[in-house]
């Protein structure tokens, strides 16, 4: 049988849920027996190969039309699709701005911040994504087969996710491996 | 009324009749979960979490509000009670704004802690990020509407256990918020600041300021203690962390208050701005100098000694009776307390909890005894029981008296008392006699004297029993504890004495008068007992380390160089 193939990509986010799936250390060695990384957003590959693969992992929110792409392609590309992450599960963090119109939050972000020069001004182009008037999860946008909360999620608890899925099984997280925070 | 069967989950038991599904559940040691329930209060079934499937009934039935019957069949585990409790679970974090990863209260959340039990690994349903406020206007913990679930506790505990109903809600449905008073800041309301809300609000709704992020519920312990704020002596919970204590609840266990704390217990001691004495520290010139145990004792020893035997040692009633009995018997000279004296036999604050009629006389009990104003407060409000203010003077009780007289206009009263079922007679050093004069003139009514201080009791048992008598002494001891300050009478005689040591847990006030400051203990740091009111002997226990001597152990040396 060949290695399960596994594609990876982040929305909004901090980057510190991938950063506790590197925390899994040495178990990594184990992982990559059975498990191939074809894309991630710390390796050479970033993207999804049209092919697909087995398992895709999304962390973050959806913030804007350029994630909602990513996480699309993701979910087009991948049979099982992973939500890591209190943002990708619930918005998390990223939802802070949903309590806010986007104009304010741009003029906040590009125009008032403490440590801008005066007169910045938001930046406008067309290739900039464009921000949503609502942070979302990654649920509602696409369908999601397993939910990994967590603020990161413990190195664990994507352990455990990950050989339980190798094992054939659903991972059904429970008392320390569930957390929000 | 006789017991009836239940079965519960397939066991059978039986309970009294008249009690809840989710007493019944209790007693027979099946864990039901809750949110609104609280054993304090009375149940409304506002959060639905406690739903429970009961044979013969059409729909799932909140346990915490319905009655049992004789031969009920409940089941708590079944998977329509599982499904329907994840489904309460998903409406209450689709309904506001609940973030577990930056809220102050994850891991002590009781929402969090069920959500984490029923398995929730996303959130179901769409969310209305509704624009709530964040209500931070006073001074010692701050309401966040954004994780409130709307269960009523703080409502209810308001209302029905400290009887000032400041809180309610407005509006209905998603709309329904939780005000104070008509709507008005909560700093602004008539908010008394006891916390007593905030210490049963089951999410982060409500905050504690002093211990937000400072430990959730798995890294912090708890020690049971006496709270040494007045003479009513209630049971404290200090809520510890790596050697402080970060929060102080009311013991829901411990009469006479049974959970209930004042602004006083419960954050008076977190909040006293001033420095504490941590080093003992002698005068030097205009200055201080710190000084070893040793020398600082040597010290105070040499300047009380100087005054012959004319020596007057005043003690703060927050002095546990270990002290009492240390300083009557290791000191020379006469001993006195601080604060007034009030020795009267009184009975429990129980027994305002049977009162028809207050007789309040002279006391202001929302200032000086507050937890005692609880009992009045409610009585009024939910027993029909009435208040008679017999003083002179503005009081913070008089928008619940029907009637209030002069202290010298009491006997014109006397009818009314003598009428009453249960009149209790509440009172404190300030108009005693008046008070006695009308305990005297009405036999059936029962007495509640609250002495100044804490201790003053026990002090007076130990053998400190005179109260503060002018002074005359050449050279002092003030034993002075957490005390904040002394009367003008008191300052006055220490600034003109030949010499001042002080035991104290802060320098200020003391530091103008004293030439030797010992650090004291707080009631955190130190163990022992106190003598309430009532006469009940109850138990002071040191939560934390204090780096120094005792406060037993200071005496007992001081005493020893003296001798």
């Amino acid at each position: 049988m060949g290695k399960v193939t596994l594609c990876s990509d982040w929305l909004d986010v901090c980057s510190g849920c991938h950063m506790s799936l590197l925390d899994i250390d040495e178990r990594i060695i184990e992982l990559v027996k059975h498990v191939q990384l074809l894309s991630t957003p710390v390796t050479d590959l970033k993207h999804p190969p049209e092919e697909g693969c087995d398992v895709g992992i999304l962390t973050g929110a959806v913030s804007n039309d350029h994630q909602e792409e990513v996480a699309r392609r993701m979910r087009e590309r991948c049979k099982v699709l992973i939500a890591v992450g209190d943002c990708a599960v619930t918005g998390g963090i990223c939802t802070m701005r949903n309590f806010f119109d986007v104009e304010e939050v741009l003029r906040r972000g590009y125009v008032e911040t403490e440590s801008t020069d005066e007169g910045q001004e938001v930046p406008r182009s067309e290739e900039i994504a464009k921000l949503f008037p609502q942070v979302k999860a990654v649920n509602q946008v696409v369908k999601v087969d397993l939910h990994i909360p967590g603020c990161p999620p413990p190195a664990d608890a994507l352990w455990y996710a990950i050989t339980e899925l190798l094992a054939g099984r659903t991972p059904v997280l429970t008392d320390d491996l569930l957390t929000y925070d | 009324m006789p017991d009836v069967r239940v079965t519960i989950d397939g066991a059978e038991g039986s309970v009294p009749a008249g009690i809840t599904v989710l007493e019944a559940c209790r007693k027979l040691g099946i864990e039901v979960p809750t949110l609104c329930d609280h054993p304090a209060i009375a149940p409304i079934g506002a959060c639905r979490i406690c739903l429970v499937e009961i044979e013969k009934q059409r729909a799932l039935q909140p346990a915490c509000t319905f009655p049992v019957s004789d031969g009920m069949v409940v089941h708590t585990r079944s998977d329509r009670v599982a499904d329907a409790r994840r489904f309460v679970l998903q409406l209450l974090f689709s309904e506001r704004n609940h973030f577990c990863m930056f809220c102050q209260m994850s891991g002590s959340c009781d929402l969090q802690d069920l959500a984490y039990d029923y398995g929730l690994d996303h959130w179901e349903f769409d969310r209305a990020f509704p624009r709530l406020g964040v209500d931070a206007s006073r001074e010692f913990f701050v309401m966040d509407h954004n994780r409130c679930i709307l269960c009523r506790r703080c409502v209810r505990v308001c209302d029905e256990l400290v009887g000032n109903a400041t809180l309610g809600v407005k509006h209905r449905g998603a709309e329904t918020m939780i005000i104070a008073d008509m709507d008005v800041p909560f700093g602004d309301s008539s908010c008394i600041s006891c916390g007593t809300c905030l210490q049963v609000c089951p999410t982060g709704a409500l905050g504690d300021r002093a211990s937000a992020y400072m430990g959730a519920t798995d890294e912090i312990s708890r020690v049971k203690s006496t709270c040494t704020g007045c003479s009513v002596g209630c049971g404290v919970e200090l809520v510890v962390r790596q050697g402080r204590v970060i929060r102080v609840e009311g013991d829901w266990d411990a009469p006479p208050s049974d959970g209930l704390l004042c602004e006083v217990g419960r954050f008076g001691l977190q909040h006293d701005k001033r420095r504490r004495a941590r080093n003992p520290r002698m005068r030097q010139g205009d200055g201080w100098v710190e000084a070893s145990w040793d020398d600082a004792l040597a010290a105070a020893a040499k300047g009380l000694a100087a005054a012959g035997g004319d020596i007057c040692t005043l003690v703060s009633s927050t002095a546990t009776n270990e002290m009492g009995v240390a300083i009557a018997a290791k000191l020379p000279g006469i001993k006195q307390q601080l604060g007034a004296v009030l020795l009267d036999d009184s009975a429990g604050l129980a027994a305002m909890d049977e009162a028809d009629l207050f007789v309040v006389v002279g006391a202001d009990l929302t200032v000086d005894h507050q937890v005692a104003s609880f009992s009045v407060k409610r009585g009024v409000r939910h027993r029909g029981a009435r208040l008679m203010l017999v003083c002179d003077g503005d009081n913070g009780l008089a928008p619940w008296a029907f009637k209030q007289v002069g202290l010298d206009e009491a006997a014109s009263v006397l009818d009314v008392i003598k009428g009453a079922q249960a009149p209790v007679i509440v009172y404190d050093a300030k108009a005693a006699s008046a008070a006695r004069a009308i305990a005297e003139a009405v036999p059936a009514a029962k007495c509640v004297a609250f002495t100044d201080g804490a201790n003053t009791k026990g002090l007076a048992a130990a053998g400190v029993a005179e109260a503060f008598a002018g002074g005359g002494a050449k050279a002092y001891l003030v034993v002075a504890g957490e005390a904040k300050s002394a009367s003008e009478r008191v300052m006055a005689v220490l600034e003109k004495a030949e010499f001042v040591a002080v035991q104290a847990s802060y320098a200020e006030p003391w530091a103008k008068v004293a030439d030797v400051i010992l650090p004291m203990p707080t009631m955190w740091e130190k163990s022992g007992t106190i003598t309430s009111a009532d006469g009940v002997q109850r138990e002071v226990r040191g939560a934390v380390a204090f780096e120094g001597l005792s406060d037993v152990t200071t005496i007992e040396r001081l005493g020893a160089l003296l001798s």
